[in-house]
């Protein structure tokens, strides 16, 4: 583990592009260029911090047009810096390759900024997340309320200085989210929070002319419990079962992007067998969440022999997860460094196993659905989004691919050995959910090739690391040896030190790029940890693609974006 | 590998052909289920879903030979638990050798999640895990499970040992290496001393 | 001034100074056992050895001088390896204790395995060599087989008390150490044994299996206990206190405190403990709102005017007793603290380590915020008088002596504060709930004249208070104001007052605090 934050450096390849534009454009105003393992973080004035999204976004030869991310960080009492908070982007360029972070320090006296709203679409509910929990102002944001919290919430419970222990009752409902017209006739009707045809517990609102939905609103944070404020005091590793919860469909692919940018910042790998099963297992895992969300789609339309033939094979694959996890969802099998324990001697017996009953459902499922008119004309040319607004409301994953543009961080930013695996990456032409459920298809066959090459060269040898500063030492060594017993009561107790620093892992998500922003001061338990989940952008383009459509479509169209509440709301 | 970007293929003819097919999948499956025992759903509680030898149920609190708790009350568990649910109180044992007991031992069953760390967190071999995992209550109090609860037998025998302390990876054989390069460099075999 | 390079630092330090002392300086932690910065120099343990360019074998640091020129390389692989060769050794008959040892978690052998050892083991349990377990020596348990034979215990026992109960015994790897015939400990810092063992073979008996102290958050403080003002640490854990340990000030206590100081905490959490007001009714006591007996106090204190008399406490901070002069003052009463006369005694030791016989933290700041006026005789000479309507006693000790109860009992009206439940109270008309130290910011000024910070650990229970927040609510009730809303601000205003304390604040005081002018037999008496 490198012990220093690297000092301001000039950054090298292509991201010394980014800094030469930035400085040419704003000057002076561009206070401070790190790289801390491969990250380029600038920070810039406060009063540049729009134009220099602009900038980002706008030069042809930085081109970062997919948001990422947008969140507060409180340094409250930290000595080494002059002011309070701060706010952070995080952005991407698909044709470039590169990502960027963008950081901005707010004084405690006046915490206001600029909204980016008219640079990325997807910045909006970011920054309605960043005034509900930091108290952050954004001026000119069109609808600065809470977002996550209710609305009566008192406070910002991300700050540091939340009295954690303090308890709200908080009952009353927000009724209204639009305002009907006076004197129409038009109808408002509540889809949601609790109602079949939404995918967990958040709520739209529409606007009835007709059929037609004239408006529409969402609302989400019914299932919000604060998971970053959580892992503000917990372990690097004690983090990990609280992953399980973010998207429960794929709950494995979770701890894997944290192990993963917690050992970025540590610059601790885990060794190949492991990442060898941690692909493995994560392929399963988008397998399984493609065809929950494929087959919970069409059963909001009525059609209700997909969902019923490819659960059989979700069976296998949590029997799979069982014998490799002791759990079917909260596998918790992921440690920093590797994984809790090697995978049974059946292992590859009962991945064979699951993967035929894949092929044969998969197979099924396409029998049953792609060429079938009654399906065709509910998906067809429904719910279009063009790339470019995918790209602004920050898309990524299988929506973003739908819509034509070929970004995958297994390919673009190989992690755990994805390099050495052949694999395609489907793209749609429309952007429809025909597209997005063609898109997915493929992607089951593409994991199951995956899969295939993985078992076959399974590395043999240890599944973590041997770094006694990161894993637990072996039980045997524990119960014989007091340099063995010493270890393991401080990584208990003292829990796994990393360098202070600030990294963002990114990992492909069964719904797209799933981030960790992690900040560490060096202490045991992290000082911040914002998760970037592909739900929250993919879900705030919603109520816009609804909006002129029948209500009947709005059902098929939120079932093909996958929206999992546990991630949205985290 | 180079990247290979396939184009999804949108030109699909739907028709009644597919709509036959489709039927076809369904009267197979429904006829497999009826006559091959094809069926995926089990008849819960009389028939249960076998569950894995790593599967992490209830905990259970391990016995030494008279009967008393393998656990010394070192707190280790009730550290790593990030649900913080294990409530531990320590006593004086008289035995020179162990020292120390738990007096209380509670869990609150209702705050886990199950997530077995306390396993891996245990230094002495005194907490596991079996595979019992449809405990019912009625009240909170009653799902928080004490220490002759924990040390009860009965369940592991109808339920079978989840998830244990594991050692069966392959790390650190270096201690062996060293007392082998010992032997063979020194002729020092260890062990207890001649007296 | 000798100037030396340390890991590639650059510093100058004083002539006479160690190396490890010099690197502490510096902020480079050089890993040791037997060093102590309070006890002499012993090079036993050998951890501290760090390699001194121009010298041909590794140096322990803690008892080399800092040579001018000297370049001291403490992270070298030649000194790594040392340290963790030398920490092997140390380990060979280690017991697998950590579960059962109260010392994990502040044990210097798991912190520096972590940051200097990180190595295999080569030994078998059954070769270990097994010593004595736990030897119950009356406040302190001994455990022979975790000791590394470092001998702070023999050092402290020969060169802070005299008392030189430990010894080692037998020789070669059966070494131990021991009291003759296992004598339990009889001094009253047997709990420092406990502090300075830097592993688990010194342990309290007191803190036993009581706690992890991973999970306790420490709090600065200094000790109530007498006027030696020793400054500690208070370890505590949901707002409750799980013992007191000894905060390293060289100019007060260095590393110590006496086992009563210890065992204050124990007065914090218990059940007699005041949490609400409660006011005198026909037939017998009616429990109200600390407001509300507020109301009553001010108002028969406002009405007796100048027949009202004050008596404060040297238990109570400055700020306290700032604010409590400030009501006397304002009301007009007759104001004292001296109950018992501990200013007799503030200067009197009771033994050569750092006891005193004057039982408050803060009759030095008694008598320097002006609050020995009209003495407690004459107070109680016109109490048995009948001339006193109201008697306002910012704490029970006036009510503790017999002697005194003729003369308030003539009293019409009696208020008092207090932190505990008990048959004191019984002739108070009033009771108000005061919060204790461990409870409050403040400050008290020790036997030095050196001001120190209380600082407030958890809150208090119920509806317990500040005294200068009572006093400063019956301050305004009686149309005075202290013009102030927190502890620091009183404190400002006080050293706005009180000339001695000028220029000081909160910050100033720092955590070792600030050391006022003391001039002529005082002086003299503190030094000796």
């Amino acid at each position: 583990m490198a012990s220093v934050v690297e000092a301001p450096a000039a950054p090298s390849g292509a991201t010394s592009a980014v800094v030469r534009i930035l400085r040419e454009r704003l000057g002076d105003r561009v206070l401070d260029v790190r790289e801390f393992r491969g990250d380029l973080a600038i920070t810039v004035d406060r009063r540049a911090w729009v134009e220099a999204a602009r900038t980002l976004r706008d030069d042809p030869e930085l081109d970062f047009r997919l948001f990422l991310d947008l969140c507060g960080v409180d340094y409250l009492d930290k000595e080494d810096r002059a002011e309070r908070f701060e706010v952070v982007l995080h952005a991407y360029s698909v044709s470039k390759k590169h990502h960027v972070r963008l950081k901005v320090a707010l004084p405690e006296a006046d915490p206001t900024l600029g909204t980016l709203c008219g640079v990325y679409k997807g910045a909006n509910w970011f920054e309605r997340e960043a005034w509900d929990l930091y108290g952050i102002v954004f001026q000119g944001h069109p609808n600065l309320t809470r977002i996550l919290t209710h609305d009566d919430f008192v406070g910002h419970p991300m700050r540091k200085d939340y009295p954690t222990a303090k308890r709200h009752v908080l009952k009353r409902p927000k009724e209204w989210l639009l305002s009907v017209p006076e004197g129409s006739e038009h109808l408002i009707v509540n889809i949601g929070p609790s109602h079949p045809a939404m995918h967990g517990t958040f709520r739209i609102q529409a606007l009835m002319d007709g059929e037609t939905i004239q408006d529409a609103q969402a609302e989400i944070g019914y299932m919000h419990r604060n998971f970053e404020k959580m892992a503000e005091s917990r372990t690097y590793w004690q983090i990990i079962p609280y992953t399980d919860r973010l998207n429960y469909c794929s709950s494995f692919m979770n701890g894997h992007g944290w192990a993963l940018a917690v050992e970025k910042l540590l610059g601790v790998p885990a060794p190949p067998r492991a990442e060898a099963v941690r692909v493995i297992l994560s392929e399963f895992s988008r397998i399984m969440d493609h065809l929950i969300a494929i087959s919970t789609n069409v059963v909001d339309l009525g059609a209700i022999t997909p969902f019923f033939v490819v659960f059989r094979a979700r069976e296998d694959i949590y029997e799979l997860l069982d014998a490799c996890c002791g759990a079917r969802l909260t596998v918790s099998y992921v440690r920093i460094g590797g994984l809790a324990a090697d995978v049974p001697d059946d292992f590859e017996a009962r991945c064979r196993k699951a993967l035929d009953s894949i092929r044969d459902v998969t197979l099924q499922a396409e029998k049953l659905l792609t060429r079938n008119p009654i399906f065709a004309n509910r998906f067809r040319d429904i719910g279009v989004m063009s790339a470019d607004d995918a790209l602004s409301y920050g898309w990524v994953g299988p929506c973003l691919r739908g819509s034509g543009v070929a970004y995958d961080v297994r390919k673009d930013h190989p992690y755990s050995g994805y390099d050495g695996y052949d694999f395609d990456v489907p793209i749609g032409t429309v952007g429809d959910c025909y597209d997005r459920y063609l898109v997915r298809i493929e992607e089951i066959y593409q994991s199951v090739r995956i899969i295939e090459q993985a078992l076959a060269k399974l590395p043999k040898g240890p599944v973590i690391t041997d770094d006694k500063r990161v894993a637990l030492p072996p039980k045997s060594e524990v119960y014989s040896n007091i340099e063995a017993l010493m270890n393991h009561f401080k990584l208990v107790y003292e829990g796994i030190l990393p360098p202070p620093g600030e990294v963002y892992g990114y990992t492909e998500g069964a719904n797209g790029e799933l981030g960790f922003y992690v900040v560490s001061d060096g202490q045991k338990c992290p000082w911040r940890v914002k998760v970037r989940p592909p739900c929250f952008n993919i879900y705030q383009a919603f109520p816009q693609m609804i909006r002129g459509g029948f209500l009947a479509d709005a059902v098929a169209i939120i079932g093909g974006l996958n929206v999992v509440a546990g991630e949205l709301d985290r | 590998m180079a990247t290979r970007v396939v184009t999804v293929d949108r030109n699909t003819r739907p028709g009644i052909y597919p709509i036959l097919i489709g039927l076809r999948i369904t009267l197979t499956n429904m006829l497999k289920t009826v006559f091959l025992k094809g069926a995926s759903t089990v008849q819960f509680p009389e028939q249960k879903r076998p569950t894995s030898g790593r599967y992490r149920g209830i905990h259970l609190l391990t016995a030494r030979e008279d009967g008393t708790p393998k656990c010394v009350a070192c707190y280790m568990c009730a550290t790593a638990c990030p649900a913080e649910c294990i409530y531990i109180e320590a006593g004086e044992r008289p035995e020179k050798t162990i020292e120390k007991y738990p007096t209380r031992f509670e869990i609150d069953l209702l705050r886990c999640v199950y997530c077995g760390f306390c396993v891996d967190a245990c230094p002495e071999e005194a907490i596991m895990m079996s595979r019992e995992n449809d405990l019912v209550g009625t009240s909170r109090e009653e799902l928080v499970i004490d220490r002759d609860r924990l040390m009860e037998r009965a369940k592991l025998v109808e339920y079978g040992p989840g998830y244990r302390p594991s050692d069966n990876d392959v790390r650190r054989p270096v201690r062996i290496a060293a007392l082998e390069r010992l032997k063979r460099e020194h002729g020092i075999v260890p062990g207890p001393p001649a007296r | 001034m000798p100037r030396c390079t340390i890991d590639g630092k650059e510093l100058e330090v004083a002539a006479g100074t160690t190396v490890i002392q010099a690197a502490l300086q510096a902020g480079i932690h050089i890993p040791h056992f037997c060093w102590h910065p309070d006890l002499p120099v012993d090079g036993n343990c050998r951890m501290c050895l760090v390699e001194v360019e121009k010298m041909p074998k590794l140096q322990i640091a803690c008892n080399t001088v800092v040579a001018d020129g000297m370049v001291v390389r403490t992270n070298s692989e030649k000194a790594a390896q040392a340290h963790r060769t030398t920490l092997e050794f140390l380990l060979v008959n280690h017991p697998i204790d950590c579960p059962v040892c109260d010392q994990a978690g502040e044990c210097y052998l798991q912190d520096q395995y972590m940051d200097h050892g990180l190595h295999d083991s080569r030994v078998e349990v059954e070769e270990k060599v097994r010593k004595r377990k736990v030897v119950d020596l009356g406040p302190i348990m001994l455990d022979a087989e975790r000791c590394v034979l470092c001998s702070r215990c023999l050092r402290f026992e020969r060169d802070v008390t005299g008392t030189n109960s430990f010894e080692f015994v037998n020789r070669g790897n059966v070494t131990q150490i021991a009291t003759f015939e296992n004598r339990p400990i009889e001094h009253d810092y047997a709990g420092n044994l406990a502090d300075v063992c830097p592993v688990g073979a010194l342990l309290s008996h007191d803190f036993r299996f009581k706690m992890r102290v991973w999970f306790l958050k420490e709090t600065e403080s200094v000790c109530p206990g007498c006027s030696t003002g020793c400054n500690v640490y208070v370890d505590h854990r949901d707002g409750e206190a799980q013992r007191l340990r000894p905060r390293r000030n060289v100019e007060v206590n260095r590393s110590w405190m006496c086992d009563p100081g210890r065992a204050l905490y124990k007065d914090i959490g218990v059940t007699e403990r005041l949490t609400g007001a409660r006011v005198r009714r026909e037939g017998g006591w009616d429990g109200v709102a600390v407001p509300e007996a507020l109301d009553e106090v001010a108002a028969r204190l406002k009405a007796a005017g100048p027949r009202s008399a004050f008596l404060a406490t040297p238990q109570a901070t400055n700020e306290d007793l700032f604010a409590f002069k400030a009501l006397a003052e304002t009301v007009g009463g007759m104001l004292d603290f001296r109950v018992g006369d501990p200013h007799l005694r503030l200067r009197e030791r009771i033994d050569h380590v750092l006891q005193r016989a004057d039982r408050n933290p803060n009759t030095q700041g008694a008598l320097d915020l002006g609050l020995a006026r009209d003495g407690v005789d004459a107070v109680l000479r016109r109490c048995a008088a009948g001339e006193i309507q109201a008697l306002l006693l910012q704490g029970p000790e006036l009510l503790r002596n017999a002697d005194n109860l003729d003369a308030v009992a003539r009293v019409p009206y009696v208020a008092v504060m207090a932190t505990h439940e008990g048959p004191e109270l019984g002739p108070a008309h009033a009771v108000l709930p005061a919060s204790m130290w461990a409870e409050v910011e403040g400050t008290v000024t020790n036997f030095q004249r050196r001001v120190q910070r209380l600082r407030a650990a958890f809150p208090a229970p119920g509806d317990a208070r500040p005294r200068w927040e009572l006093a400063a609510e019956l301050l305004r009730r009686c149309g005075g104001t202290l013009a102030a809303t927190s502890a620091r601000e009183v404190f400002l205003r006080l050293c706005a007052s009180v000339p001695d304390y000028a220029g000081l604040d909160y910050r100033a005081l720092g955590s070792g605090g600030r050391a006022l002018r003391l001039e002529g037999l005082a002086a003299a008496e503190a030094r000796a």
